[in-house]
C-alpha cells in the first residue's frame, strides 16, 4: 500500500514534468479553464440574481452547492485523469497492454497514468464560490463542520472517480466509449451543484441512489449551512457520505473483473 | 518438463461486421486466430517465430505474456500459467512490442528507467548494476537525459529493449522488433540479443518478418499459417524444403558457345554472360559444371541460391497461406 502510494506520487512527479515541457500550451489551457470555469459561475450568479430563493436556499447558500460540486469534481478531474479522460484511448489504441505486462494492479497503473494540472484554475474558482456562499450565508465554522466539509469533498471525490469507471468498464467490453455514462458522471455534476430537494422524484432517486450525489455533498453541505436536509438528525452528515467510497468498492471490483475479458487491438 | 509448453492452444475473436444494407443487424463473424497450437521451448533457447500477417503470431505473444486469455488449451512458462495471476506471472518475463512504446514520451529515458524500478520493485543496488551493464550493452549512456520523443526509432528501440530487461526476466517477448530500423540498428539489435541470450541465458521468442534477424539468431524457427503450426525446427531444413532452384552465371573467354542443356533447363543469354537456372535435385550440380567446362574456357562463374525472402514467399505459396 505504501508502495503504491510512493508510485502514484512519484508518476505524478513525472507526468507534471511532461505537462511542463510544453509551457506555453500548459498557460493558455489553464487559462482557458478559468474562462469555461467562471463562466459556469457567472451563469449560477445570474441565476441567484433571478429567482433569489430557489425553496428554502438562498443565494448564498446556492454558491456554497455549486463551489463544493466544482471542487469535487475537479480535483477528481486532476488526480484521477487517468480514468476520467484517457482510459477510452487506451483501450482503443492497445496502450492497456504495456500495462498489463506490469506486475501491478491495473487500477493503479490507470491511476498513475494521468493528471490534468491544468484543472487548478477550475478548482480555485470552486474554493472561491465555496468561500463566498459560506460567509454570505453567514456560515459559523466549528470543528464538526471543518471535518463534514472535508469528508464530503473526499467521498463526492471518490463517488464520481467510481462513476467515470463505469465508462471504463464498458470501454473494456466494447473498445469504443459509451457516452451514455455522461448522463451520471457530467449530467450529474450539472444537475447536482444544485440541491437535491428542488427536484422532481425520478431525479432525487437517481442522484440519491444511483449516483448518490445527494448523500455525499447535500447532506453535510446542508448541515454546515444550518438547514439539514429532510431535518435530518446530524449523525447522518457522517455517515451516508460514506456511499461514494462504496460505489468506489463496487466499481473497482467490477473493473478488475472486467479486465479479464479485456481483447486487445492488434499491432 | 521444458520451460515453455503449450498445448492445443485456442483463441479466436468476434468481429462485428459492418451492417448490409436491408438488414436490421449486424453480421457476427468468428474468427479463429490459433487454432490448436502445441509446442515446446526449453530455457536459453532463441526462438523466431514467423507466419504471414494475421497468422496469429500476436495473438500467440499475448496469450503467453498474459494478455489474452485462451478458449481451450494449456501453457506453462517456468511452471506457471500465464493468463492466471497475472501480477505474479509478469515479474518474470519482459515483452517488447516493435510499434508500440513503454516508455513515457515526454521525459528523458533515465527517468522512465527509474519508474520502472518502482514499478517492479527492483532493489537500488541490482537496479544499478544492471542500468550500468545494459546501457553499455545498448551504448545509451549519452542519450539517458533525452526524451524519448526526441530519439530516432533505432535509439528508441534500444531505449526500449533496456527498459524491458531491467528486471532480469526470465523469458524476452519480441513483436518485430526490426521493425523500420536501418541496417546499423538492426545489426547492433541482433548482437545485443546474443548477447543478452549468451550472458544471462535468457530465454528470447521473437517474431519478425526480416528472415535475416532469423538468419542471424535463432536456431530454432516455427512457422505459424492460418492459426496452424505448419513447421519447427532448424532454419535450413525449412530452406532445404523450398531451396530448390540454383542460378549459375558464367563468362567464357572466346563468345558464347552453344550449350548442351538437358531439356526443360533454360538459358538467357545478356552482354556475353549466360544465366542459367536449374533445380539441382534434377541436374545434380556436378554435372551442371562440367556441361559448362566443355563447352569451352570459363572466365568467371557465379553460383547463387534463391534470395530467403523469395524462399519464404515460395513456402508461404506452397502452404497456401
Amino acid at each position: 500500500m505504501l508502495n503504491t502510494i510512493h508510485l502514484y506520487i512519484r508518476s505524478m512527479g513525472m507526468l507534471l514534468k511532461s505537462h511542463l515541457q510544453y509551457p506555453a500550451s500548459f498557460f493558455m489551457q489553464t487559462l482557458a479553464q478559468l474562462v469555461m470555469e467562471g463562466g459556469e459561475m457567472l451563469a449560477v450568479i445570474l441565476v441567484i440574481d433571478r429567482f433569489e430563493n430557489l425553496k428554502q436556499w438562498s443565494g448564498a447558500n446556492l454558491f456554497f452547492f455549486f463551489g463544493l460540486m466544482s471542487v469535487s469534481f475537479y480535483i477528481t478531474e486532476f488526480f484521477g485523469r487517468g480514468i476520467t479522460g484517457n482510459f477510452p484511448s487506451m483501450v482503443r489504441n492497445g496502450q492497456l497492454d504495456t500495462l498489463l505486462l506490469r506486475p501491478r494492479n491495473v487500477l493503479t497503473q490507470v491511476l498513475c497514468s494521468g493528471v490534468d494540472p491544468r484543472r487548478i484554475s477550475c478548482i480555485a474558482v470552486g474554493v472561491t464560490a465555496m468561500i463566498m456562499g459560506s460567509n454570505m450565508s453567514d456560515v459559523s465554522w466549528s470543528f464538526l463542520k471543518v471535518l463534514a466539509l472535508i469528508e464530503s469533498v473526499l467521498m463526492s471525490c471518490m463517488l464520481i472517480l467510481g462513476l467515470f469507471m463505469i465508462e471504463g468498464i464498458f470501454c473494456i467490453h466494447s473498445v469504443k466509449s459509451v457516452e451514455l455514462v455522461n448522463a451520471l458522471t457530467y449530467g450529474g455534476r450539472s444537475a447536482c451543484q444544485y440541491p437535491i430537494d428542488i427536484y422532481p422524484r425520478p431525479l432525487k432517486i437517481l442522484f440519491s441512489v444511483v449516483a448518490p450525489f445527494a448523500m455525499t455533498m447535500h447532506v453535510p453541505a446542508a448541515y454546515i449551512l444550518g438547514k439539514p436536509l429532510y431535518g435530518w438528525p446530524t449523525w447522518t452528515v457522517f455517515v451516508t457520505p460514506l456511499s461514494g467510497i462504496a460505489v468506489l468498492f463496487v466499481m473497482s471490483m467490477l473493473f478488475n473483473k472486467g479486465i479479464r475479458f479485456y481483447r486487445s487491438t492488434g499491432s | 518438463m521444458s520451460y515453455i509448453e503449450v498445448e492445443g492452444l485456442r483463441k479466436t475473436f468476434t468481429v462485428r461486421k459492418k451492417r448490409e444494407k436491408g438488414k436490421l443487424f449486424r453480421e457476427k463473424e468468428i474468427v479463429e486466430a490459433l487454432k490448436g497450437i502445441s509446442f515446446t521451448v526449453e530455457k536459453g533457447e532463441l526462438v523466431g517465430y514467423i507466419g504471414p500477417n494475421g497468422a496469429g503470431k500476436s495473438t500467440t505473444v499475448k496469450i503467453l505474456s498474459g494478455i489474452l486469455t485462451p478458449e481451450s488449451g494449456k501453457a506453462s512458462v517456468g511452471g506457471r500459467v500465464p493468463w492466471k495471476d497475472r501480477k505474479d506471472y509478469v515479474k518474470h518475463i519482459g515483452v517488447v512490442f516493435g510499434q508500440r512504446s513503454q516508455l513515457w514520451w515526454d521525459v528523458p529515458i533515465i527517468d522512465s528507467f527509474s519508474l520502472l524500478k518502482d514499478i517492479y520493485k527492483i532493489p537500488e543496488k541490482d537496479y544499478k548494476v544492471r542500468l550500468s551493464e545494459l546501457t553499455e550493452a545498448l551504448s545509451l549512456e549519452k542519450l539517458m537525459r533525452t526524451p524519448l520523443r526526441l530519439l530516432s526509432l533505432g535509439q528508441k528501440m534500444r531505449a526500449e529493449l533496456c527498459g524491458s530487461l531491467l528486471h532480469r526476466p526470465e523469458l524476452l517477448f519480441l513483436d518485430e522488433p526490426t521493425i523500420g530500423l536501418d541496417a546499423v540498428s538492426k545489426l547492433a539489435l541482433r548482437e545485443f540479443l546474443k548477447w543478452e541470450n549468451k550472458e544471462h541465458g535468457t530465454t528470447i521468442m521473437l517474431t519478425t518478418h526480416d528472415m535475416e534477424d532469423i538468419a542471424a539468431l535463432c536456431s530454432r524457427v516455427m512457422v505459424l499459417g492460418h492459426g496452424q503450426k505448419l513447421f519447427d525446427g532448424h532454419l535450413n531444413d525449412l530452406l532445404e524444403k523450398f531451396d530448390k532452384v540454383r542460378t549459375v552465371s558464367v563468362k567464357y573467354d572466346i563468345g558464347t558457345p552453344a550449350l548442351k542443356l538437358p531439356e526443360g533447363v533454360n538459358a538467357d543469354q545478356k552482354d556475353g554472360e549466360i544465366r542459367i537456372t536449374y533445380s539441382p535435385s534434377e541436374l545434380p550440380t556436378s554435372n551442371m559444371l562440367s556441361i559448362l567446362q566443355n563447352a569451352g574456357n570459363i572466365r568467371e562463374m557465379t553460383l547463387e541460391s534463391e534470395n530467403i525472402d523469395h524462399l519464404i514467399a515460395a513456402m508461404y505459396k506452397e502452404m497456401d497461406l
